[in-house]
Parts: structure tokens; C-alpha cells; sequence
């Protein structure tokens, strides 16, 4: 008796083991519970009110009072701040991208060049990434003040005595620029050498016994493996640089002027200081919502095209 | 196949006839290049350093050697570190910081498990909750400060350390998942339906089988949680006005507000939020860089 549920036992076993794509258990529905009540909590919730609350007056103290059409969209529209803001933070979030992404890839391809382990040089560069960015405003700024900065000597030598990187728009700008490439090159680099190092070693040996050089090989062997991984950490950028707002907080305020004034810094200033605008905020958030989404849209589209290309 | 063969037997011949001098050049141009890049590198590892370095330097010195410029303290003095803990509840607000932090990287472990187990073995129910969590994630946070400030006030979280730790917390789930899920694809199905023949529940072999095995991407991932929540400066900016319930962030920008603030001063605060995240990040160097790199890279 016990001999026949062995064997019964193991011809179940051989049954379901020949149709184990179909027998593959499938994951019980409750897993999907957190994830999806901390979507809903994150991302749900926030966009029906925030549609709700662009269309009626409301105030900190008492949200969505009365229905006012279109009259916030109107507000943001007429605000000077805001309609360049959007701008801004296009041009922001491109020109850091392509910096940090630039600079992270001649740092990978540098420390792949090495050789060697990562090692404590690696966690050196990574140190940028994990300071808070609040620390990092604080830390450029200081850097840079026209009294007491690091480089008062310099500019003293170059006859440019006093001057201030931070007091012209264009100067600003480009000053948070550098800032936040600084912070975020290392993502870039660290997520581009693990991909290089995920090359196969066989492809290069090939490369090199057909007589390519060391330039060669990488343009037209190594680059194209790493290619959807470089325009992934690109993506990735593209998104981190549209978050930006501490450093503008910590270092600029938005000025001089408005000339560093991006949307998320704006909408902020509309809702939480001076004037408490919470509907022409609302609504603000949504036109911004619309550009980061286009814009990322155009960026998975390129990926995908690559990635499909590779395949 | 044959011709195949043949090619690469013609390849590795080549290889041979042309190896000792070719050889000698590439090994020669292989020096010359990583004595290139160590520079490089070196380059990029001052460059990485200098801004907190600068703020060591000022964190040392009084208001008249600072205005005289220069890299370094020309007389070292330790007063700006008790001055900053006076002039801004920094005790406090580091305390909250890790508070925030902590609370926030145990409620998004939590829901990350089960999230990334369903986003990697859940077919296409889990691909569509994946791509749903990273658009969230591409979202501004600046977009749901406004709802979600009503939310807490309606429920009495706001100007609360556990407020700010629930909503980083909640924020952070995308990030983990998209680091997580990588680690549990690479489980091999087999150890799970092992489990299964014997009597283990799905979520018996999550707990017993994938878990351990994804421990090094957990680590990693709660580690890159809790800087992101140690970091975050919006939301705190945004639900908490009082000191109580601020994190260090919102400190340091609160220096900033004052116009005859010391830059002594400034700068010891601002070590005081960067120190606790370096040395954890050159604790946990190769696991944090083992979970992001083999996370992400799919």
C-alpha cells in the first residue's frame, strides 16, 4: 500500500513537472495589496485632487470651496514666474542630463580602463550621490561667495576680483547646473561600469586579435552593448533633474530675478509662501505633470526604438 | 559551421603572427592608458571632495579668518560646532532626521517585498503594477505636495515625525521595487517550486526561500531608502513648521533664511547632516554598489 502512494506520489510528480509553465503557482492576490494602497495613497489619490482642487478656490485652511472652471489655469497662465518656469525646467532637466551623463561615462570608461576593484577611489566618487542635496546648496554656495569662498584668490589673480557666480542669471543657472551634475555624475558612472564590466571579456579579445584598437573596440564593440544602459541612466537622470528643488531653495531662491525659478520651486512658492494660491498651484502642478510626462515620453521612446534595434 | 571554423582558426593565426611586437604595443598603450585614467579619476575624486572639504575648513574657523579668505583655518577653533547646536535645535532635528528615515526604510521594505516578488514572477499583472510604480516614481514630488498636505492635516500628521516617515516611506516603494525586482528575477524558479512540492505556500517560499537569497539587494535597497528619506527636503519643508517635527534638511535651509548667519556655523551644520550618511555609505560600500549596479542593470 505505501508502494502504491510512492508511486502515485511520483506520477503526480512527473505530471505537473511536464506542465510546469502551467503549474507555475500563481502569486496570491494580497501581495498586491501594499503595493497598490501605496500607489493609490502616492499617486491615486494626488491626481484626482489635484485635478479637483485646479478647478475650485481653495484656501490651506479649506480646500475646494467653490467650483471656478478654468479660472486657475487662467492665473498660472498670466503668472510671469510660472509660464517661464516650465521652460527653465525643460532646459534644466536637458542640459544636466546630458552633463551628467557625458561626464559619467568618461568616468566609467576611466575606471574600467583601470582595472582593478572599485575599491575605496570608487566609493570616493560615489560620496556626492548620498550627501543630502540640501548640504550640497549649502557647501557650493560657501564655495563660491564672493567673500570668504574657495576661489576669492583666484578670481583676484584673473583680475575679477569680488566676482560672483551666483549674481548674474545666466551665472545661476549654469552655477546649479554644475551643482547638480556634480551630485548625480556618479549614478551615471557607477550604473555605466556595471555595465561595462557585464561585456563579455570574449568580445573584446575578438576585437583586439582582429586588430582593433583600444578606441576602436570601444566605440563599435563595447559601445553598442552598453548603449540601452547608458540611455537607461539617461532617463533616470532626465527624471531626478525635473525633481530639482532644494538646491534651488538652499542656493538661489529662484533668483536673480526669475531666472532660475523652476516649476517645482514655483509651484511651491504659490502654495506655501506669500500669497497661498492653492487652486492656480493645483493647477500648475498638473501643466507640469503634462510637460515632465511628454517629455518622458519622447525619452522611452527613443529607448525602446534602441533597445528593440539591439535585439 | 565549417566556414565558421575555419575563420576563426584564420583569426587565431593571425593573432599568432602578428602577437610579440603587436603585443608589446598594446600592453605599452594599456600602461600609458590606465596611467591616464588613474589621473582622471584622481581628478574626479578631489573634485567629489572639495565641497565638503571646504566646509571642514570653514567649520574651523572664526568670521575674520573666513573673510581673509583662503583653504585653510590659519588658527583651528572648535566654537562654530556647540554655536550651530545653539542657534538651530540641531540635537533635535537630527534625531527626527533619523527617525524620518528609519520609519520610512521599514514601511517601504515591507511593502517592497511582496510588490517586487508580484512585479517579477506575477506575469503581466505584475509588468503592468512595475510600470505603473515607475511612472509614479517619474512624477515631481512637488505635484502631490498639495493632496497630500490636505491628507495629513485631515488626519492630524502634519508637524509630525510620523507623518513625514509614512509619506517618504510610501514614496520610496517605486525605488526599492525597481532594485528588488532584478534580485528576484535572478532566484531560479526551480528553489521556489522545490518549496512548493514540499508544502510550502507561495508566500511561505517567499519568506524562506527568496528572501534570503535577495538579502544582498534588500540591504542595498534599504540602504539607498533610507538616504533618499534621510535626504528628502520637500515634503518636510511643506507638512512640518515646527521645529518639533522638522528634519535636519529643513534646518539648514532655516539657516539659510537668516542673513547674519555665520559660515562657521553653517558649515558645522552641514556636516552634521553629511557625516552619518558618508560613514554609512563607506560601511556598506560593496553591498550598496553590488545592489545598485546588479539591480538596475537587467
Amino acid at each position: 500500500m505505501t508502494e502504491s502512494t510512492l508511486v502515485r506520489a511520483r506520477w503526480s510528480d512527473v505530471a505537473s513537472a511536464s506542465r510546469r509553465p502551467r503549474a507555475w503557482r500563481a502569486v496570491p492576490l494580497w501581495m498586491a495589496l501594499p503595493g497598490a494602497v501605496s500607489l493609490l495613497v502616492t499617486a491615486g489619490y494626488p491626481t484626482v485632487v489635484g485635478i479637483a482642487l485646479a478647478f475650485t478656490r481653495s484656501s490651506l485652511a479649506r480646500p475646494l470651496r467653490a467650483f471656478v472652471g478654468f479660472d486657475n489655469f487662467v492665473a498660472a497662465a498670466e503668472s510671469v514666474a510660472f509660464a517661464g518656469s516650465l521652460l527653465r525646467s525643460a532646459v534644466f532637466a536637458v542640459l544636466a542630463t546630458s552633463l551628467s551623463v557625458a561626464a559619467g561615462v568618461a568616468a566609467a570608461v576611466a575606471l574600467d580602463a583601470r582595472g582593478g576593484r572599485f575599491g575605496l577611489l570608487g566609493t570616493v566618487l560615489l560620496l556626492p550621490m548620498v550627501t543630502p542635496p540640501v548640504s550640497v546648496g549649502v557647501a557650493w554656495k560657501l564655495l563660491l561667495a564672493p567673500v570668504g569662498g574657495a576661489f576669492t584668490g583666484l578670481w583676484d589673480v584673473l583680475g575679477i576680483s569680488g566676482f560672483n557666480p551666483l549674481g548674474s542669471g545666466v551665472g545661476a543657472f549654469s552655477t546649479l547646473l554644475v551643482m547638480h551634475a556634480w551630485q548625480w555624475t556618479p549614478l551615471v558612472a557607477l550604473l555605466v561600469y556595471a555595465a561595462l564590466l557585464g561585456v563579455p571579456t570574449e568580445l573584446r579579445e575578438a576585437a583586439a586579435l582582429d586588430g582593433a584598437g583600444w578606441a576602436r573596440t570601444l566605440v563599435s564593440v563595447v559601445g553598442p552593448q552598453v548603449a540601452p544602459s547608458v540611455l537607461a541612466a539617461a532617463v533616470l537622470e532626465l527624471v531626478i533633474a525635473f525633481k530639482v528643488f532644494d538646491l534651488i531653495v538652499v542656493v538661489t531662491s529662484g533668483g536673480p530675478g526669475v531666472s532660475t525659478t523652476v516649476a517645482s520651486f514655483e509651484v511651491f512658492r504659490t502654495a506655501f509662501r506669500g500669497s497661498f494660491e492653492v487652486g492656480t498651484a493645483a493647477a500648475e502642478t498638473l501643466l507640469l505633470g503634462v510637460l515632465v510626462g511628454a517629455v518622458l515620453a519622447v525619452a522611452g521612446l527613443v529607448t525602446r526604438r534602441v533597445r528593440d534595434a539591439d535585439q | 559551421m565549417g566556414t565558421g571554423f575555419s575563420r576563426s582558426a584564420d583569426r587565431a593565426q593571425r593573432g599568432r603572427a602578428v602577437s610579440a611586437p603587436v603585443l608589446r604595443r598594446t600592453v605599452s598603450a594599456g600602461a600609458a592608458r590606465r596611467t591616464v585614467s588613474r589621473a582622471v579619476l584622481a581628478a574626479a575624486a578631489v573634485l567629489a571632495l572639495l565641497p565638503v572639504l571646504f566646509l571642514v575648513s570653514l567649520s574651523l574657523r572664526g568670521v575674520d579668518d573666513i573673510s581673509n579668505g583662503g583653504w585653510l583655518p590659519s588658527q583651528v577653533r572648535w566654537d562654530n560646532w556647540p554655536a550651530a547646536f545653539h542657534t538651530v535645535p540641531l540635537a533635535q532635528m537630527l534625531a527626527n532626521s533619523w527617525l524620518i528615515a528609519v520609519g520610512a526604510t521599514l514601511l517601504t521594505v515591507l511593502i517592497a517585498v511582496p510588490t517586487a516578488y508580484l512585479t517579477a514572477r506575477g506575469g503581466r499583472r505584475g509588468a503592468r503594477l512595475y510600470s505603473l510604480l515607475l511612472a509614479a516614481y517619474c512624477a515631481p514630488p512637488v505635484v502631490a505636495v498639495l493632496p497630500l498636505y490636505f491628507l495629513l492635516k485631515s488626519v492630524g500628521l502634519t508637524n509630525s515625525v510620523l507623518g513625514l516617515a509614512l509619506v517618504d516611506g510610501l514614496a520610496n516603494v517605486p525605488v526599492a521595487v525597481w532594485l528588488l525586482d532584478g534580485f528576484v528575477r535572478r532566484v531560479p524558479r526551480e528553489l521556489e517550486e522545490a518549496a512548493w512540492v514540499d508544502g510550502l505556500s507561495v508566500a511561505a517560499g517567499v519568506r524562506r526561500v527568496v528572501l534570503p537569497l535577495v538579502l544582498p539587494g534588500l540591504v542595498a535597497a534599504s540602504l539607498v531608502c533610507f538616504f533618499l528619506a534621510y535626504n528628502e527636503f520637500l515634503f518636510a519643508v511643506s507638512f512640518s513648521q515646527s521645529p518639533s517635527a522638522q528634519p535636519l534638511t529643513v534646518g539648514l535651509s532655516l539657516f539659510q533664511g537668516d542673513r547674519t548667519v555665520q559660515f562657521g556655523q553653517q558649515a558645522a551644520a552641514s556636516l552634521v547632516a553629511v557625516v552619518p550618511v558618508y560613514l554609512l555609505a563607506v560601511a556598506a560600500q560593496r553591498l550598496l554598489v553590488g545592489g545598485l549596479s546588479q539591480g538596475a542593470v537587467k
